[in-house]
């Protein structure tokens, strides 16, 4: 009733699933049930839902490298993990992935907010964004690049290829795919 | 009392619980002692010791202890806030502080001369924080597993470090074995 109200916006668009809630859906449906963050606003939406979703595990971290620690015990205890980030965390993960996620062959997908990408107001992001691409590539961390809502189909193959190879990947979410939910 | 000597005295309480050890010469002195499948040596990443501790406690209903140096704790401070505010009753951190950076010459750490990690950790909001002298930590440690309680314990030490070699285990087999210990 109250939606008619609205000129800018259909039924349908108010009915239709989030980003968000699209990519909460495709983590949990892939077995995804341990999740720590270190907040991105473009994260915001994903951070809310984990912290009311009494289904799966989910604490706020202090920094990058915390959370991937953790992450690995909590891989340790049987869970299968997930980080949220911005892409400027990785910058201050690498040593953490390298010698102890990939050392001890620990599945974790790391959901990573791509702040560099085109959409991007604050300047500062630029240049942590330009390196994000290579820099994954150099630590051989397989990467979904999500430009596209439809590209959140491909989250399931992904993440079952961490489990398959026991490494980590990463899932890019360009800023402008999720500041179209802001 | 040095790392090794608590260490020596730790490994008998330590039986049943999951065990996660800190990077270098812990971990070797630990290896040395006694090696057992539910200690998780720490083979790089150094100051994540406590954060790996936080998530096996998260994710299982034993017992664990990371064993912690003062030199990694400082590298990871807010771990603290974390397990002040989420840590579950099966988690103990045991900060082995003998105020030096012991795997890389001796180089003295801030803790041997203002800081006070029993203080940060209060600070952070952690309930139960004891210090204590190396020689009661057993008793300490023993305790707090039998109460189950959240607990960082600050065990002050005296530097030295005995010169033992890298830790001849595969990453692999060390984490397989390691998980059949937490499903035993």
């Amino acid at each position: 009733m109250g939606y008619s109200q609205c000129s800018t916006c259909t039924l349908r668009d108010i009915m239709k699933t989030s980003i968000s809630e699209q990519l909460i859906m495709a983590l949990k449906a892939a077995g995804v049930d341990f999740y720590v963050s270190v907040p991105c606003k473009l994260l915001a939406g994903q951070i809310q839902l984990l912290e009311s979703d009494p289904s799966v595990s989910y604490l706020a971290v202090t920094r990058e490298e915390e959370g991937f620690g953790i992450c690995a015990g909590a891989h340790l205890g049987g869970s299968f993990p997930c980080i949220l980030m911005q892409d400027s965390g990785l910058g201050n993960s690498v040593n953490a992935i390298k010698s102890l996620i990939q050392l001890f062959q620990i599945p974790i997908v790391m959901l990573m907010s791509y702040r560099g990408s085109p959409g991007e107001p604050v300047p500062a992001q630029a240049p942590m964004g330009w390196l994000t691409p290579e820099l994954l590539r150099m630590m051989q961390i397989p990467v979904l690049h999500c430009h596209h809502e439809q590209d959140i189909e491909d989250i399931g193959v992904v993440v079952s290829h961490a489990l398959v190879t026991q490494a980590p990947v990463a899932i890019l979410i360009d800023f402008k795919l999720m500041g179209e939910e802001q | 009392m040095n790392r090794y000597q608590l260490i020596e005295s730790l490994v008998p309480i330590l039986e049943d619980a999951l065990v996660v050890c800190n990077i270098g010469i812990p971990s070797q002195e630990l290896f040395s002692i006694c090696d057992r499948d539910n200690h998780f040596y720490m083979l790089g990443s150094m100051g994540l010791c406590s954060s790996i501790g936080l998530g096996l406690s998260l994710t299982t209903k034993k017992s664990v202890v990371a064993l912690e140096g003062d030199g990694s704790m400082l590298m990871n401070l807010g771990s603290l806030a974390t397990i002040a505010n989420r840590s579950p009753e099966n988690f103990v951190l045991l900060v082995m502080d003998n105020g030096s950076y012991g795997s890389t010459g001796d180089q003295i750490t801030y803790t041997s001369e203002a800081t006070s990690l029993s203080m940060m950790a209060r600070g952070a909001g952690c309930d139960n924080v004891i210090e204590c002298a190396g020689i009661d930590t057993a008793r300490v440690l023993g305790d707090t597993i039998e109460q189950r309680v959240s607990t960082v314990i600050v065990s002050k030490i005296d530097p030295g470090s005995r010169p033992l070699p890298v830790i001849p285990l595969h990453p692999i087999i060390l984490r397989e074995r390691f998980r059949s210990s937490i499903n035993s």
